[in-house]
């Protein structure tokens, strides 16, 4: 009996050092292929408003003919067109940005060269903006590029637009709680925005892990981590990917462990920044009031949950454009059909 | 056959009401004039009462009203007194501790953490007196303190993440919120502002003894029922005086994996195992931030996790602004270390 119990030991012994010592139990190489699960792609929430297919593109316009700036009064964006390549971007803009409103969205009348119309003036900016993103953020927006109808999908106002809310009043003896969006759909809708700006309009270093195993007391307070997570969870759910998408999550900050997704994310977050700053923020001083627009007909109204701190128009994050699909539209190419939204000079729309 | 059918119990002892042994000099009396609920007698015992309430007790059920009261009321407070939002959003309310510029500060400003302290305080006071009260119903009853140890182990996760390790980091902004979703988020982010806290050893050690508790009472409880027309249910009985019962059951164990707890050893088996979940997890969190920054880095250290290099198209020498990639690989992977 006792040969046995010591035949078991010594067998159970051998076992363990078999598979302690055998296997050489290397780690998994890695290439460009993920070694580990890709993240898991969300199906687009129901409440997207917008559908993810391109429209046809309209016919080519005829070759030749003067340049816009001869054929029309008043033109300062697309000074690089034939008259009627603008008129032909001009009938696509009206269908993808106000196809219920027509040119009169923002065209005084059939005095087409006034400036009368605040919304002209924004959608100047935005054109500008379109050309800037194709020309000049190359690295997140190529190959598809970047039209009209990548945020507004029909909408004058897209439906995925960020209206900072208010911080919660502080009082006087009670804290002030995080702004929850208490007006949100679904739970990952539901993250409150107070820590946003910090990165979707300031440039605030994300320093959230430390990069060394014992403290050095070099990373931020408690709160930036929260807040941190908190503007993550719009990516995920702006463009309807889970962390692993880009990230390895055992080791969130570790550039070495994350997908290539995550450099064309990162520069998204510049992007962004980029838009808010030059652009979005113009734009809300053109159109001081959204709601002072309301009174025409035909203009949408901007649920007053939806409306943010600045009275104006909303900010651009990952969903504005992205739609709950990691490529906007589906990866669909439309910028192609119409050269007039990509400036032939590089940088020539830059500011 | 089959004697387990249902949660509820199959025998209800009817007879005298049970009164309990004299109490002590100088004791405050017991309350609750028992009675009887045969609804009550299908999950349990059917005799309600009597209870001793105590001077401890009754401080305890104070404390923690007060700190109940607290929260609730600052979380009320916070969606304006609107009983419909504080309803509705009730899981996302919280009540939070100072923030980081307010240190250790006693007496930081109420609408800053003011308002958390005192709510920890009367929480963790109500929690200690109701354990210096099992301690001496416990003693009163001539009990070993077994139980008063198990609930000192929660006590010490407790104690560790609210008040011990927020001393050591030198600020109460370390301390978990209160709140239903809050205490959670607060969770998420622990684990990833501390570098992934499943290569926390502690941690690891924590899960084990949280999972081996489930399993070992599922096995242990699992064993008596089916023992219960044997006779297996009277446990204790058996352990000096084996029957069939323990017999059966310990040779249904011998068969299906070679070795078997006795009914004495399981008992200890599932104290050990429960006691030491939250002890170890308590050491873990006590680790975290105090002495390890980063716990997938302190793995990588010391040979528990793997790394990676690069891939394209993420450029080697990054933007300002974005952390360094780590200085040295690992000497153990040199196939990796590019």
């Amino acid at each position: 009996m006792k040969s046995i119990t010591l035949a078991a030991g010594a067998a159970l012994l051998a076992g363990a050092a078999f598979v302690l010592f055998v296997p050489t139990w290397e780690h998994t190489p890695r290439g460009t292929e993920m070694s580990f699960p890709q993240g898991i792609q969300f199906e687009p929430a129901r409440t997207w408003l917008a559908s993810n297919k391109a429209p046809a593109p309209l016919p080519p316009a005829e070759a030749g003919g003067p340049m816009a700036t001869e054929a029309y009064k008043n033109v300062q964006v697309l000074t690089d067109v034939s008259a009627a390549e603008f008129m032909r971007t001009q009938y696509a803009i009206t269908q993808w940005v106000s196809p219920r409103e027509g040119c009169g969205f923002c065209h005084e009348g059939e005095n087409w060269a006034s400036d009368a119309k605040p919304a002209k003036a924004a959608a100047r900016i935005m054109m500008k903006m379109t050309r800037h993103l194709n020309a000049d953020w190359k690295e997140h927006v190529q190959p598809s590029g970047v039209t009209c109808y990548s945020c507004h999908r029909g909408q004058p106002v897209p439906a995925e637009t960020w209206f900072p809310q208010a911080p919660m009043p502080q009082r006087r003896y009670v804290a002030k709680r995080d702004n929850w969006q208490e007006a949100a759909d679904t739970v990952r809708k539901f993250f409150p925005d107070n820590g946003w700006d910090e990165w979707y309009v300031g440039d605030e270093p994300i320093h959230v892990q430390s990069d060394t195993a014992l403290p050095t007391h070099r990373i931020g307070a408690f709160v930036v981590a929260k807040r941190v997570y908190e503007m993550m969870m719009q990516y995920s759910d702006g463009i309807g990917v889970n962390c692993g998408y880009c990230h390895n999550s055992r080791a969130f900050w570790d550039w070495d462990e994350s997908t290539p997704q995550r450099w064309t994310g990162y520069n998204a977050l510049r992007l962004v920044r980029d838009l808010n700053n030059n652009f979005l923020l113009d734009v809300a001083a053109a159109i001081p009031q959204t709601r002072q627009l309301v009174r025409e007909t035909n203009l949408p109204v901007i649920p007053a949950q939806q409306r943010g701190v600045q009275q104006g128009n909303g900010l651009v994050v990952c969903a504005t454009c992205h739609q709950g699909v990691p490529q906007p539209l589906n990866g669909a190419n439309m910028v192609r059909d119409y050269p007039a939204l990509t400036p032939a000079a590089a940088t020539a729309a830059a500011r | 056959m089959a004697r387990y059918h249902t949660l509820f119990t199959s025998f209800e002892l009817q007879g005298p009401d049970e009164l309990g042994i004299p109490l002590p000099r100088g004791s405050s009396p017991r309350r609750l004039r028992p009675f009887r609920s045969s609804w009550l007698g299908r999950i349990g015992e059917n005799q309600v009462g009597p209870t001793y309430l105590g001077a401890l007790g009754l401080a305890s059920i104070v404390c923690g009203f007060i700190a109940i009261e607290i929260i609730g009321l600052n979380m009320w407070a916070s969606v304006d007194w609107n009983v419909v939002r504080f309803i509705k959003m009730l899981p996302f309310l919280a009540l939070e501790p100072p923030s980081a510029k307010q240190g250790l500060s006693l007496f930081p400003p109420l609408e800053d953490g003011g308002w958390w302290l005192m709510a920890g305080f009367f929480l963790t006071a109500s929690i200690l007196l109701w354990w210096v009260r099992m301690y001496r119903r416990a003693r009163a009853l001539g009990m070993g303190t077994h139980v008063c140890w198990a609930f000192a182990s929660a006590i010490w996760l407790y104690l560790v993440l609210g008040f011990i390790r927020p001393i050591l980091m030198g600020s109460w902004s370390e301390a978990v919120p209160f709140g239903v979703i809050e205490h959670l988020n607060w969770t998420a982010t622990f684990s990833v502002r501390y570098g992934n806290i499943f290569y926390n050893p502690f941690h690891m050690l924590s899960i084990v003894f949280l999972y081996g508790s489930t399993m070992l009472f599922t096995m242990h409880g699992g064993t008596i029922l089916a023992l219960t027309k044997f006779g297996g249910e009277r446990e204790t009985h058996e352990i000096t005086d084996p029957g069939t019962a323990m017999e059966r059951g310990s040779l249904f164990w011998r068969w299906t994996m070679g070795f078997n707890a006795n009914f004495d050893s399981v008992h200890r088996w599932l104290f050990t195992f429960a006691t030491l979940t939250t002890l170890t997890g308590g050491i873990g969190i006590l680790m975290t931030g105090t002495v390890v920054d980063n716990w997938y880095l302190w793995g990588v250290k010391h040979g528990i996790a793997p790394q990676y290099a690069r891939i394209q198209p993420i450029p080697d020498s990054l933007p300002p602004g974005i952390m360094p990639r780590l200085p040295q690989l690992d000497v153990r992977q040199p196939e990796l270390a590019r």
